[in-house]
């Protein structure tokens, strides 16, 4: 039997974890939209040929399972690269490089719903065509985007799970498998799965309002 | 003779297999007003357009101030920035409030520090009257004081000349007014503009010369009373008869 003092622990050793989690999530995020944001340029202004690679890069990173993705980091590339030997790293590359293939296709979409207009009505000021992406289609940009990025960032959440079969330490899920075995118990996955949902849930939810609520307020 | 400000020499415009502008050549001197006046589809749009280098013509040469801007070594940035644009469909920076919408280019292209730009997108906006709107966002606007703030940033960047591209025809029939008044404090004041307009009143008014366009040519040029009362071409004459048809 699970006494009431079991669970509290649960949660509190489980929590521990969170920082963890939610870090890997964040700068997986952050290397997606660093990586997503050149890639989107460069399939719509490359011209052709980019056109192609990129298509061709999203389309395989979008198509092959995380896990596959985090194992060629660690364990492939991780033989040449010492850096890649630490999980943390792996994790977080493999999950930030897949994120920019998603986060290119959105921002792809909200590039299209600025509308090329925009850019014109910049470029009639004088602006390059850097500055005018940089000041009038970049921050409508993030506005149009804000909800898919939410699900993006959820994305990132849960799959950063996948974490645990190279071995890192510390996470949620790691958390949870260690008291899993040391209790002979499965209960301590339903914590862990509160833990995620509290992870996910509010900021996905609060990008997709703002967003709406902006978008309405602008007009956009 | 007063400076030529802006040039269109022998200027084509070629899509596929459209021919959206067939030999032009036009100049608007300095604090001169030239309406161009045609049918939807006769290439005022795309004329403007060119001469901003918002397009690059197939064909031909545009200059400002004697500079050429079809070369290959033209600044065209820099060029833009002295040739104010007002668009048809508005197109205000959604994101941004009045005084953004202004200030972008004041701070940006212009490079003025923060307090000269709003002091100067004040100005602007004090000479259109939406000084009492400068904190509200494009969509919470009329139509005509959204197109009003489109003058006053291109006002503000105290460009060389200004091209209207039918600037009151996607407003409602109630707030075109406002933007003809507007207009016409820019006239009396000696701004150089060229006009794309259907506005017979306005154009009767405040033009020095109406440039007729159809089919992507200049068919006929002459002071608005001439125009007006006297057409030379038919199709100027059956044009205008349409027009005031429907009123």
């Amino acid at each position: 039997m699970t006494t009431p003092e079991q669970v509290i622990f649960f949660f509190s050793y489980l929590s521990r974890g969170v920082l963890t989690t939610f870090e890997i999530s964040i700068l997986a995020f952050l290397l997606g939209t660093a990586t997503g944001i050149p890639m989107m340029l460069l399939r719509t202004f490359g011209g052709r040929l980019w056109e192609a690679v990129v298509e061709g890069y999203e389309k395989l990173l979008r198509g092959v399972p995380i896990i596959i993705i985090m194992m060629l980091f660690y364990f492939g590339m991780g033989v040449r690269i010492p850096l890649l030997k630490d999980p943390f790293v792996s994790a977080t590359l493999a999950l930030g490089i897949r994120s920019g293939a998603y986060q290119s296709q959105i921002f792809r979409g909200a590039m299209r719903g600025v509308g090329e207009d925009q850019m014109m009505a910049a470029r009639s000021l004088g602006m390059s065509e850097l500055r005018a992406f940089r000041h009038v289609v970049l921050p409508q940009m993030f506005i149009i985007a804000s909800a898919g990025l939410g699900s993006e960032y959820a994305l990132l959440v849960k799959d950063s799970a996948y974490a645990f079969m190279l071995g890192l330490p510390g996470d949620i899920m790691m958390r949870a498998r260690i008291l899993r075995a040391a209790y002979r118990t499965f209960l301590p996955y339903i914590p862990a799965a509160l833990l995620y949902i509290a992870l996910t849930f509010p900021i996905a939810t609060y990008l997709d309002r703002w967003g709406s609520r902006k978008k309405k307020e602008l007009g956009i | 003779m007063a400076d030529v400000v802006m040039e269109a020499r022998n200027v084509w415009m070629e899509y596929k297999d459209v021919k959206a502008l067939r030999d032009v050549s036009l100049k608007v001197s300095e604090g001169e007003i030239k309406v161009l006046f045609g049918p939807s589809g006769s290439g005022k749009s795309t004329l403007l357009r060119c001469l901003a280098m918002l397009t690059k013509p197939t064909k031909g040469k545009v200059f400002l101030r004697g500079e050429e801007l079809t070369s290959p070594n033209a600044d065209i940035d820099k060029a833009r920035a002295k040739i104010g644009f007002v668009f048809q469909n508005i197109l205000l920076f959604h994101h941004l409030r009045a005084l953004g919408n202004v200030t972008l280019g004041l701070r940006h292209v212009l490079g003025l520090p923060k307090e000269e730009a709003k002091e100067r997108a004040m100005k602007a906006l004090r000479e259109v009257r939406m000084e009492r709107w400068v904190d509200h966002y494009p969509a919470e606007l009329s139509g005509g004081q959204q197109q009003r703030v489109g003058i006053a940033r291109a006002l503000a960047m105290e460009p060389d000349i200004i091209l209207f591209d039918e600037p009151t025809s996607s407003l409602d029939p109630e707030l075109k007014g406002e933007v003809i008044d507007t207009m016409k404090e820019l006239a009396e004041k000696g701004r150089t503009m060229l006009i794309a307009t259907h506005e017979m009143h306005f154009a009767r008014e405040a033009a020095d010369e109406m440039i007729f366009l159809d089919e992507g040519r200049i068919i006929e040029q002459g002071t608005p009373e001439h125009f007006f009362t006297n057409p030379s071409t038919d199709r100027a004459a059956r044009f205008l008869a349409r027009l005031i048809r429907e009123g």
